[in-house]
């Protein structure tokens, strides 16, 4: 058992706090490692920055000024993160050389705490994908086992924090970027309530979808981050304006009478070597005096079409202003304006991101509205009812994060509904904009790490750390396993 | 089936050029998805009675300017545009 | 044409009317960058208007109120519910590849503008939109500006009741007067900030059924749009006239042959694909904030040219006049509080006034240096008689010239005016010096009394008042 595993976060601030190192040889240290790792975790390594913020960090240190415990914490952003004057491409061709010149709020409140960004993280395409192989620069690898993908599509920050060359990440939950990746690789994956964390600067995917979410270690570290990066932000519109986090002032309550719901609906079809740590987990649960109740929530069969429909034709219309005019790439040759933005586009976007604009427009399509998107739109209400009377009964509920552990790299697909239907225990969570997060809970029989999901009411993040939290201690962190690579402290 | 003059009209509506071997594979993954999504028309549900869901409400910014970026910081990306223009140039 | 034995057949017009106003907020609907013309391009720009990736949009309240007054004063109902929708175009002039506009639940619903003759125009509904950025073109290259991107809209959408060119013309001066007004607007035609969407048909004089359109774009001249409407509606009649149908598409008018031509035809059509826009929250408006509002509406034009025509008893066409610019208007009703007779101010303005106001632009500005008060005093002065017209109407060029008042420019003599002794005997000696015009007089030469008149008046250098003179010099030569 290594120390680091019960909260890095908080062991790095005590190490650089106290001298024991500087911020500038521990983000040395971290640059070492990702330049030697073959996890292709990183799409962009930001050298001079990295180590620009850590000398800083270092001044405010030896002039005995106080430092936040996320100062100088070496961490990465998924590299569909707005970062100003650092390149961010969605991992797409059609954003190569694409500097924003502002910050994401995100990003802009991590940085006034003087967190070191090491640099961007790997990801499917526009964060399209449960694998990370939908990268323009090829998919991250598992730390676990680089025969297997990392799950996606923030991929490259979960590989990232599992191969310890990243102390956190930032990553984005549409339908499951953050939890299944986090699941695959074997670390703690939050995503937070639609709403509570500004989506200001994250490249739009699915805008009524999307949250940033915090890949770390353990509980205890995605409390620290989610409690810096939520709350309202001015600029975005959807953001609640009375929200604040103190997840980490409640991380070890008591969690005696916790009723927690188990949706039977999430447990078809899901591997053997899935269920059963779930399983143990929830025996871990009652030994800690909360209630364990199966019950039927049927609305979720409904919810992959749902969610695909209401996506795709958000992402259609979010990617329309990729064409070539004021940033990114641009064709070299053509003939009017049209056939500029056409040829732009066709060069620059891979097969999924090009496969779901299609579908988008599909559903949007006039003839079609009604019969797919309005449709979608009510049915997403009916699912969001049967959630919100779920949790009338239920503090929270217990499922799996995805039907099987990480898959081999580069299995190729019949057809992409299979891919989609993997997605069946995450995509929940974002049509409902309830919070859920991502808990390591044991190991398949190839050595895999299998994922819990706990998912809660709107705003109750708090909770899902807490619970999180005690079944770390109780276990004595024998889940969240440290792997032999990467930074050792 | 959904048709090669549908596919060529959605291709058309996302800008995208497909190749003849992209708009045949095309055809038979939007023909897939397409039934996915009609999943959702099995369902009959009568949608009238589901209460309206509170949701965040009026979120406006104050008509007091802001200072704007600077033209070259605004014309960054693309090397610094043309007379302050983001530019296209003559199609050939 | 044959089968009825020759009798030409007679055909409705039908027009409905599609007008964009540029609102005069200071700020962009979604950002709080300068709304401003004529700027350096790209200088009233940020991340969010130029539409860079991960950015946010999120809306302008003075946008929301300017809507509500704009309904208010259109007579629409105002929807406690509204949201803002996607229309999806890819254009390099539509930094976003949407404009974020209202197409399932606009703010305004349901509204009119009354006609002179009394005939509602219905509007169908008012939404607030963004504009567009400005392409120019160049030897062959395309230049963006992305100032006038995200520049707040509001469009105001009409039944298809206009039924002449004149209606459309009356409509929208009327639609142009009202935004004025209440000051959401400056709608200048020429710098684009009031633009319309003009769709034209014809059909059978009486018939229920409404014929093939035709949607003539981007029209920013009154003048144009009436004659596009008039070309439209020949065009229509010959081709049916002449057993061709109207083909339904966008067209462009060309001022120069005074002709239409295809922008595209109805098979390319663009699909809008609108949708909801995620990014922004509902607008929620109480019943209360809605009335706080139409306490601070002006008084509109309709109302005051009613008034000015009924109560003062001014001509519709000088009425009109008055009305036309809101600060004339409003001059004018500072100027005539406590006064008999406000059409003495009435003949002020336009007579004395507009002459030195050449351009519709000054007279809409209305920059003058007497202040109403000053104004007002000085037609006190007419009313209680102590001043004669003829001396006020060259006192008001000197103080409108100098700002000064009227004080100033006519002594405590001129304002006393003639004592009746005085004036009797200017007369007196007036008929002695002039016999002969006395004579002419007598001999029915009614002309000869004025050369009578005007030696007297010389006499009291203007002091006197020429009616009350003329009627002295009748008694005294009928005598």
């Amino acid at each position: 058992m290594s120390a680091q595993k019960r909260g890095i976060v908080k062991h790095i601030h005590k190490l650089i706090s106290e001298k024991e190192i500087s911020c500038t040889e521990l983000t040395k240290k971290y640059l070492n490692e990702i330049d030697k790792s073959s996890l292709n975790a990183y799409v962009t390594v930001c050298h001079e920055e990295a180590l620009k913020q850590a000398k800083e960090v270092d001044e405010k240190i030896s002039s005995g000024e106080k430092m936040d415990v996320l100062a100088g914490i070496p961490m990465t952003l998924k590299d569909n993160i707005s970062t100003s004057g650092i390149e961010t491409t969605c991992a797409s061709k059609i954003l190569k050389g694409y500097k924003p010149i502002y910050d994401a709020t995100a990003w802009r409140t991590l940085k006034g705490k003087g967190a070191v960004l090491l640099g961007k993280t790997n990801m499917d395409e526009f964060a399209m994908g449960s694998s990370c192989e939908n990268s323009c620069i090829g998919g991250a690898k598992n730390p676990h086992n680089t025969n297997y993908v990392t799950g996606g599509s923030s991929g490259g920050g979960a590989a990232a924090v599992s191969g310890n060359i990243a102390a956190y990440a930032l990553g984005s939950d549409t339908g499951g970027s953050v939890r299944q990746p986090a699941s695959f690789c074997g670390i703690v994956g939050l995503k937070p309530t639609y709403g509570s964390v500004s989506r200001y600067g994250l490249i739009a995917y699915g805008s009524g979808f999307d949250q940033i979410g915090a890949l770390a270690q353990t509980a205890e570290d995605a409390s620290i981050i989610f409690d810096a990066i939520a709350g309202h932000d001015p600029m975005d519109s959807t953001s609640n304006p009375n929200y604040k986090s103190n997840s980490y002032d409640n991380l070890n309550s008591d969690i005696k009478g916790l009723k927690i719901g188990i949706p039977k609906e999430y447990y078809d079809g899901v591997d053997e070597e899935v269920r059963k740590p779930i399983e143990e987990a929830m025996k871990v649960y009652e030994s800690l005096g909360a209630k364990i109740e199966h019950f039927s929530l049927p609305e979720v069969k409904y919810t992959l079409p749902v969610y695909y429909i209401l996506v795709c034709a958000e992402a259609a219309s979010n990617l329309a202003r990729f064409d070539g005019v004021r940033y990114g790439h641009r064709t070299e040759h053509y003939k009017d304006i049209n056939e500029m933005m056409c040829k732009t586009r066709s060069e620059g976007f891979g097969a999924e991101v090009k496969r779901r604009i299609l579908l988008g427009n599909y559903v949007l399509s006039s003839g079609y509205y009604d019969a797919y998107y309005k449709k979608a739109q009510n049915l997403r209400k009916l699912i969001m009812h049967a959630f919100y009377e779920a949790f009338k009964k239920y503090d929270v509920l217990l499922t799996p994060v995805s039907p099987t552990t990480a898959f081999p790299a580069n299995k190729a697909y019949s057809n992409p509904q299979e891919i989609y239907l993997a997605d069946i225990c995450t995509v929940p969570v974002n049509t409902v904009g309830i919070p859920g997060i991502s808990v390591p809970c044991g190991f398949d029989s190839k050595g895999l790490p299998v994922g819990m999901q706990i998912l809660g009411d709107k705003f109750s993040e708090s909770k899902l750390l807490n619970v999180a939290h005690k079944y770390e201690i109780a276990t004595d962190y024998e889940n969240n396993k440290c792997l032999a690579m990467g930074v050792r402290l | 089936m959904i048709t090669r003059e549908a596919v060529l009209n959605l291709a058309n509506l996302s800008k995208l050029y497909l190749e003849e071997s992209e708009i045949e594979n095309a055809q038979k993954e939007i023909e897939g998805m397409v039934n996915f999504a009609d999943e959702i028309n099995k369902i009959n549900i009568d949608f009238e009675d589901l209460p309206e869901l509170e949701s965040i409400s009026n979120a406006f910014h104050e008509d007091e300017i802001k200072e704007s970026f600077p033209q070259e910081k605004i014309l960054e990306n693309v090397d610094g545009g043309k007379d302050g223009y983001f530019h296209i140039k003559k199609f050939n | 044409m044959f089968g009825d034995g020759g009798k030409a057949m007679k055909y409705d017009l039908v027009v409905g009317l599609e007008t964009h106003v540029e609102l005069s907020t200071k700020t962009k609907i979604f950002c709080n960058c300068a709304n401003k013309f004529g700027s350096e391009p790209n200088t009233n720009c940020c991340p969010i208007c130029i539409g860079l990736p991960g950015t946010l949009p999120k809306l302008n309240r003075e946008v929301v109120n300017f809507a509500i007054k704009a309904a208010l004063a259109l007579n629409c109902e105002v929807s406690l519910v509204s949201k803002m929708d996607r229309k999806n175009y890819v254009y390099p002039d539509l930094p976003k590849a949407y404009q974020i506009s209202q197409f399932y639940e606009p703010i305004c619903k349901n509204g009119y503008i009354e006609l002179d003759s009394g005939k509602k125009i219905r509007i169908n509904h008012i939404h607030m939109e963004e504009d567009a950025a400005k392409l120019v073109y160049k030897g062959g290259d395309t230049y963006v500006d992305y100032n006038r991107g995200g520049v707040p809209l509001l469009e105001v959408v009409t039944e298809p009741d206009i039924s002449s060119s004149d209606e459309a013309a009356e409509y929208l001066e009327k639609l142009q007067m009202i935004m004025r007004y209440i000051g959401v607007s400056d709608c200048r035609m020429q710098e684009g900030s009031i633009k319309c969407d003009v769709n034209v048909s014809v059909k059978p004089e009486g018939s229920e059924k409404l014929g093939t359109r035709t949607e003539i774009k981007n029209m920013n001249s009154i003048t144009f749009m009436a004659k596009a409407i008039d070309y439209e509606r020949e065009r229509h009649i010959e081709l049916i006239e002449n057993g061709g149908k109207v083909e339904q598409q966008t067209l462009r008018y060309l001022p120069e042959t005074n002709s239409t031509e295809s922008m595209r035809s109805k098979e390319d059509a663009q699909d809008y694909r609108y949708f909801r826009d995620p990014d922004l929250v509902d607008i929620v408006l109480t019943k209360e904030q809605i009335d706080e509002i139409k306490k601070t509406l002006p008084e509109l034009p309709g109302v005051r040219f009613k008034k000015y025509v009924n109560e003062f008893g001014i001509a519709e066409k000088e009425a009109m006049l008055l009305v036309k610019y809101k600060n004339v208007s409003d001059y004018f009703e500072e100027s005539i509080k406590g006064l008999k007779n406000a059409k003495t101010v009435s003949n002020f303005i336009i007579g004395q006034i507009f002459r030195s106001l050449e351009t519709e632009a000054e007279k809409e500005a209305f920059e003058i240096l007497t202040t109403p008060s000053q104004m007002n005093e000085l037609v006190k002065l007419i009313e209680s008689g102590k001043l004669n017209m003829n001396l006020a109407k060259k006192a008001l060029m000197k103080m409108l010239e100098s700002g000064k008042p009227v004080t100033e420019f006519v002594s405590e003599k001129d304002m006393q005016g003639i004592p009746p002794e005085e004036m009797k005997k200017l007369c007196e000696d007036a008929i002695k010096a002039n016999e002969n015009a006395v004579n002419d007089y007598l001999s029915g030469k009614e002309k000869a009394l004025k050369a009578l008149l005007g030696s007297v008046m010389k006499q009291t250098r203007g002091r006197g008042n020429a009616q009350d003179i003329e009627t002295m010099l009748k008694d005294m030569i009928s005598k």
